[in-house]
Order: structure tokens, then C-alpha cells, then sequence
């Protein structure tokens, strides 16, 4: 959903400043690129490969937690990587979203009766998108995003309407 | 491809250890007793195994058996080394015989809970601290209970 | 215009107690006098787990002195998840699905190896066709995974295009693999006694036509980057290993005969069908990270000629033998090993008589590279580190476990 499509040409568009940043947000969620295990060969590099090419929906990873908007946790989470993905959490600015990709990060996955195993990302931080699979494959990924995107609009629709009913 | 058992005899009785030496579905084994497993390996360095290419530990439901897997590649052959240790006992490094003994040592015995002595960095490897010995026998892995009402 | 030496006295630089450097000549706003007294202290560095260049989540603490590594330790563990405690809990045929997650790019070494190491104890005989479908869906993957290696290898050096062209090709790859066994990276495919499955129609010219490509692809890949320039400076005579060190620490595979030993499974040890097939292992002369580079490459091209032999001569037969549904392969201790894309993978298994083995060690090539690295890049620049890194081709799924 582009600008120009609500507006028409040469218009001026009245939008309350969260409307605006949220429409923002659901067209250039930046992912960072924390690859765990098996997951991120098709999560994070097939999927900014050329066939998948997740930049077009402008989904693009960085390198630093700092500038990115969406963690996908692409892998088992073990007990000693459970304070790194945290500490990578907190790094991340607000708003930030989790994408729990695949078997291992929802729940433990094949390797869930391991004691070392954390079973599921969501007992580390609070995870807003689930991904099937064992990997997942990249269009997996890609519908997550669109969720995702639905989530953060729904979002904005429930604070709207919060605010029409005290107004 | 197998060494001839009766040369690995005669090279580790050379150096004045003890060996059974059996050649079986594995290979050719030498079994020593735990105090001479290092000079057992300086042997084999010497007679020209030049790598070590594994180098586990199993629990075998009373004591430690630890493998070596040494290769020669002048001579094209693969012997293995095994011997026992009891449980919680101290094994010796053999990282300046073999180096790359380093890391699976410390696995070894970080998993299986054993001691390392002449180790130049004898951490823990996988593990944060308080975690048990998980492949030991007498260590379970999550029931189903417990996995279910996760 | 006014004097150079008042703007230096107005703006602050000469402060209080310094040294007076006078006059300085035409051209240079002042004369360098250096700082008394300055310490200069070794920096220690995190890099890692998560780190664009670390490949997976390896962590490494490195002791900088300026740019240089004085001392690096690598930390290990944050993919630690115990395959070799829970193969204990799995049944034999079902061994395949942790191996996959091991190395999770080259899933059919693993695969095989453990179905070597079942087939060792049972004393199967694999049909011949069943043979050679493994050495076909093998040498695919091996191309798979050289091609993620190039792909980031190209990221570590800074070239962004390189990764682009190797998914492209690795993705036609996928489609195959994904044809013949149903996944994209967690094949399971070979099973003890076979493969799970026999090849579909009309694969044969599927594969037939990725060759053709991929052959003239494999030289604009080489072109791209050792053609380049930078990418030769980068990489010659960085991370030097010669041949008594590879022994040393125990390298297997490509990194080994990077440093000119000329040891390859598929040719000393061939299992499965490697003595039918036509095939030269490339060597390295110096060890250095341009031949771990050049190697790669070849082998690639090798596997190539491997896959073309496999569709011409592929026998027919049937795809599996005859297995029962349980298998309970008798007591007793077998090693079996395959060279994988990255090495030896190995696979100690003891059995009791039950339908779960007593023990199933797994060996990773990639471990044993990582501890040479810990002594290989003393010395280095820290960027150069990132390169030692990368030509290692260091898979931490195998790593950990």
C-alpha cells in the first residue's frame, strides 16, 4: 500500500503521525541478520537471495541490532545462547518484533529433550510471529511477514479506536 | 586400510607398554591400561602415525572407555587406541604429541566429567557451568511429560 | 592571510606544557612531535556469536595489539545440542534426521555415513543403483555447499555480487535435490540399506542440463573473484598452513590438501560407488587461503564430471535392499567415515543389540580446522582473520553438535 495509491496526484493527505509511521513500518521492516542453525541458510541467506529476493517487499537485513526492527531466530536457542539473544533484544530500538523461525525456535524442535535445549525462543523473549517447519522454506518466511505486517496494521486500528472512544 | 596387529605389539611393547592388540570389526585396537596411554601415544607418533583424526569417550555403564583414532598417511592405515578410565578420574593431555587433541579433550571431559591434567586451557568447551555430564548414562534426557507441558 | 601558527594556538592544539614545535615548513600546519608517555595496552575484542562474518555462531575473543592478533581463544557452544546424546534415544533409520541438522548444508555426507556405519553392522548389501544414487545426490550437495562456502567467502572479502550468482546457482541445485528426496535441506534420503526413494522421470535431463550451466558458471564464478585483483591480495600467503601442521592438528578434506597431502576417502577408502568413477583431486603447494580457495573450485568442477558419469552409466536395480522395518544391528563397534564437503565426518557407533545405538560419536571435520585457526592467526591482521575464517569453511553445526 503506497502513498500515492491512497491519495491520487498533486492531494493532501491528512494522517495522524503514528498512522504515518506505522505504514512506514510495515513497508521496511529490517530484519537482523542472526543466523543460529540450519534455519538461517533459508531464512536469512536464500531468502536475500536472487529467487526469493526479499528486498522487493523491502525486508533487508542488517548487521547491527541497533538498526534493525525484526529478529528472526533462526535456529535451536541453547542455554548459553539464551543470554545473547536476549541482550541482542534489548539492543534492538522499540518498536521491535520476533519471528520465531521454525521447529527449534517455537519449541525445541528435534532436539527439545535435550537438557542444554531452551524449549522455544518464546521462554527467552516474547515472540510475535510462529513458523512451521523444519526449516521452514523461504516462502514460509516471506508469509510470516505478511502477517506480521497485518499485526503491527491491527495494531494501529486498536490504538485508533482506543483513542476515538476517549476522545 | 588395517596395520598389522603384530607391528603395533611389537612397536608399543618397544616402548615398554603393556598393549592387547586385537584386530576386530572397528579395526586394529590396542587396548592399554589408562597410566600408559600417553606413552602408547608418543609410540605411534613416533613410528610415523603423524594425526590424530578422532578422539571420543563413551560411558560404558562402569567406567570411561576413551578411543583414539590415529592415522598414518605414509603408511595409509588407521589404528585405534582405547583404553578405561573410572569415572571423575584425571586423564592426561596428549596435546604435545598430538595437537589437535586440544578441543575434544576438553569435550570429552567436559561431557563425560572428567578431570584434564596438562591441559594449557582446560575450560569447559560446550557448556555453561552448572550443567551435569550429559552423555553420561546416568544423566536423562527430558521426559515426555516434561516436554509436552513445555 | 593570516600566520598558520595562530590558527593552531586559537583553535586549542597546542596546549598547555606541550612542546613548543616552532615554526613548521611551507605546506604543513605543524611539525609531528608524537605524545610523551602514551601507554599503549593490548585490546581484547568480542567477536561473535553473532557476527556477519563468523559463519554460524562462533564466538572468539581475540587479544589486539593495534590491528594485529596477538592471541585469539575461540568460544564454542552456543549450537551445542546434543546429537550424540539424543542418537542414543533414536532409532537407526531415523539416525539421518540429526546428521542432517549436523552439518545442515551437506546433509547427505552425513546421512551416509551413518547408513555406512548401520550397513557395516548388519552386513548389508546395497544394490548397485542405490550406490550410485548416493554418490550422485552426494556430489550435488557437494557443489551446494561449495557454493554457499563461495558465496560467503565473496561476503567476507566485501563482494556482495559473487553471493548473488552462487544462489542463483544453488538454487537450481536445490530443485533437484529437492525432486529427488522431497526437501530442500533436510534430506534424509539415504536410509541403511539404500535410499529412501528411486529417482523420479526425466530427472536425468534435469541434471543433465544444470551440468551443462553450471560448467560455464564454475569459470565466471572463478573469474569473478580470483581473477580479481583485491581478492588476490587479499587472500595469497594468508593463513599458512603447511603439511606438518595440517597433520598436527588433524585437518581432513580440502583444507588438508590445500597443504599438498594428497589423502582423499573417496579414493584411498572409496565406499559407496567412488572406485567406479573418474575423478582427479585437486592439491594446494602452499597452504596458503588462495589454495583452500583454488581447491574448492576444482572440486566443484570435479563434482561436475562425477554427477555426468552418474547419468550416463546410472545402473538399474533396485534402489534399496531388503531391510527389516526394525533395525537392531547386532552388538558391536564400527567407524565409518565419508569425506564430506568440509572433510571427514565420521561416525563412531557401538551398539548393545538394541534398536538405538549404545553410542554414537560424530566426528566434524570443522572442529579440528577451528583449533588450527586458534593457532593460526597470531601474527595476522585482524581482517585477515575474517579471511582465515572464511577459506576454513567452518560449519558450526558441526562444530558443536
Amino acid at each position: 500500500m503506497a502513498l500515492d495509491r491512497l491519495t491520487g496526484e498533486n492531494s493532501l493527505l491528512f494522517i495522524r503521525s503514528e498512522q504515518l509511521f506505522d505504514l512506514a513500518r510495515t513497508n521496511s521492516l529490517w530484519y537482523i541478520s542472526f543466523g543460529i542453525a540450519c534455519c538461517a541458510i533459508e531464512g536469512l541467506m536464500s531468502a536475500s537471495g536472487p529467487r526469493f529476493d526479499f528486498d522487493r517487499s523491502g525486508v533487508f537485513f542488517r548487521n547491527s541490532p541497533r538498526q534493525a526492527d525484526v529478529m528472526i531466530v533462526a535456529g535451536t536457542v541453547n542455554v548459553k545462547m539464551a543470554d545473547t539473544v536476549r541482550r541482542l533484544y534489548e539492543q534492538m530500538p522499540e518498536p521491535r518484533w520476533v519471528v520465531a523461525m521454525g521447529a527449534c525456535a517455537s519449541t525445541g524442535g528435534p532436539f527439545r529433550e535435550y537438557p542444554n535445549v531452551v524449549m522455544g525462543v518464546d521462554k527467552v523473549i516474547p515472540v510475535d510471529v510462529y513458523i512451521p517447519g523444519c526449516p521452514p522454506r523461504p516462502e514460509s518466511v516471506q508469509y510470516a511477514f505478511i502477517e506480521l505486517r497485518k499485526k503491527i496494521r491491527a495494531k494501529t486500528e486498536e490504538r485508533l479506536a482506543a483513542r476515538r472512544e476517549r476522545d | 586400510m588395517l596395520p598389522d596387529a603384530n607391528e603395533i605389539r611389537t612397536l608399543l611393547a618397544g616402548s615398554g607398554v603393556d598393549a592387547e592388540v586385537d584386530t576386530v570389526l572397528l579395526g586394529t585396537v590396542a587396548r592399554v591400561q589408562a597410566a600408559d596411554a600417553i606413552d602408547a601415544l608418543a609410540a605411534f607418533r613416533a613410528d610415523g602415525y603423524e594425526s590424530l583424526v578422532d578422539f571420543d569417550g563413551m560411558d560404558t555403564g562402569e567406567a570411561i572407555e576413551l578411543t583414539w583414532r590415529l592415522r598414518s598417511y605414509s603408511m595409509d592405515c588407521e589404528a585405534y587406541l582405547k583404553t578405561t578410565v573410572p569415572y571423575d578420574a584425571e586423564i592426561h593431555s596428549a596435546w604435545n604429541i598430538y595437537a589437535s587433541a586440544l578441543m575434544p579433550e576438553r569435550e570429552t571431559a567436559e561431557l563425560l566429567g572428567l578431570r584434564l591434567a596438562g591441559h594449557p586451557n582446560p575450560k569447559r568447551l560446550f557448556t555453561t557451568d552448572g550443567i551435569p555430564p550429559l552423555l553420561r548414562k546416568d544423566v536423562p534426557i527430558r521426559s515426555v511429560e516434561e516436554v509436552k507441558n513445555r | 592571510m593570516s600566520d598558520a601558527r595562530d590558527d593552531i594556538v586559537t583553535v586549542g592544539l597546542l596546549a598547555e606544557g606541550m612542546h613548543d614545535p616552532g615554526v613548521p615548513p611551507a605546506g604543513i600546519r605543524r611539525a609531528p612531535t608524537g605524545v610523551d608517555d602514551l601507554a599503549t595496552e593490548h585490546l581484547i575484542v568480542n567477536m561473535g556469536p553473532q557476527h556477519p562474518s563468523t559463519h554460524g555462531v562462533l564466538r572468539m575473543l581475540v587479544e589486539l595489539d593495534g590491528e594485529e592478533v596477538k592471541n585469539a581463544e575461540v568460544t564454542l557452544g552456543y549450537l551445542h545440542r546434543g546429537i550424540e546424546k539424543l542418537a542414543e534415544h533414536r532409532r537407526f533409520d531415523a539416525l539421518g534426521t540429526l546428521m542432517d541438522r549436523g552439518d545442515y548444508v551437506s546433509g547427505i555426507m552425513g546421512e551416509t555415513a551413518v547408513a555406512l556405519a548401520v550397513e557395516q553392522l548388519m552386513e548389508i548389501e546395497v544394490p548397485r543403483r542405490a550406490r550410485w544414487i548416493r554418490v550422485m545426490m552426494a556430489e550435488l550437495n557437494r557443489i551446494a555447499t561449495h557454493l554457499l562456502w563461495y558465496g560467503t567467502m565473496g561476503l567476507d572479502t566485501g563482494a556482495m555480487g559473487p553471493f548473488l550468482y552462487a544462489m542463483r546457482d544453488r538454487e537450481s541445485l536445490l530443485d533437484i535435490l529437492e525432486a529427488v528426496s522431497g526437501a530442500r535441506m533436510m534430506f534424509n534420503y539415504v536410509r541403511p540399506g539404500g535410499v529412501v526413494a528411486d529417482l523420479p522421470v526425466s530427472i536425468e535431463a534435469k541434471i543433465r542440463e544444470f551440468c551443462d550451466a553450471f560448467d560455464t558458471y564454475v569459470d565466471e564464478h572463478d573469474a569473478i573473484l580470483a581473477g580479481n585483483e583485491i581478492f588476490q591480495a587479499r587472500l595469497d600467503g594468508i593463513g599458512v598452513i603447511d603439511a606438518e601442521m595440517a597433520l598436527a592438528f588433524g585437518l581432513t578434506g580440502p583444507n588438508l590438501r590445500a597443504s599438498g597431502v594428497d589423502f582423499d576417502l573417496r579414493k584411498r577408502r572409496p565406499y559407496d560407488a567412488y572406485d567406479e568413477m573418474i575423478f582427479d583431486v585437486p592439491l594446494g603447494v602452499t597452504g596458503d587461503a588462495m589454495d583452500r580457495f583454488s581447491v574448492r573450485m576444482e572440486e566443484m568442477r570435479q563434482s561436475s564430471r562425477i554427477i555426468r558419469q552418474c547419468i550416463e552409466g546410472m545402473p538399474e536395480g533396485g534402489y534399496t535392499a531388503k531391510v527389516p522395518k526394525v533395525l537392531k544391528p547386532p552388538a558391536g563397534e564400527v567407524y565409518a567415515s565419508v569425506e564430506s564437503a568440509r572433510g571427514e565426518v565420521g561416525i563412531h557407533l557401538v551398539t548393545d543389540g538394541g534398536t538405538s545405538p549404545y553410542r554414537m560419536h560424530y566426528h566434524g571435520p570443522s572442529l579440528y580446522a577451528l583449533q588450527a585457526l586458534e593457532d593460526l592467526m597470531p601474527g595476522y591482521l585482524l581482517a585477515d582473520g575474517c579471511i582465515m575464517i572464511g577459506s576454513a569453511d567452518i560449519m558450526l553445526g558441526e562444530v558443536d553438535r
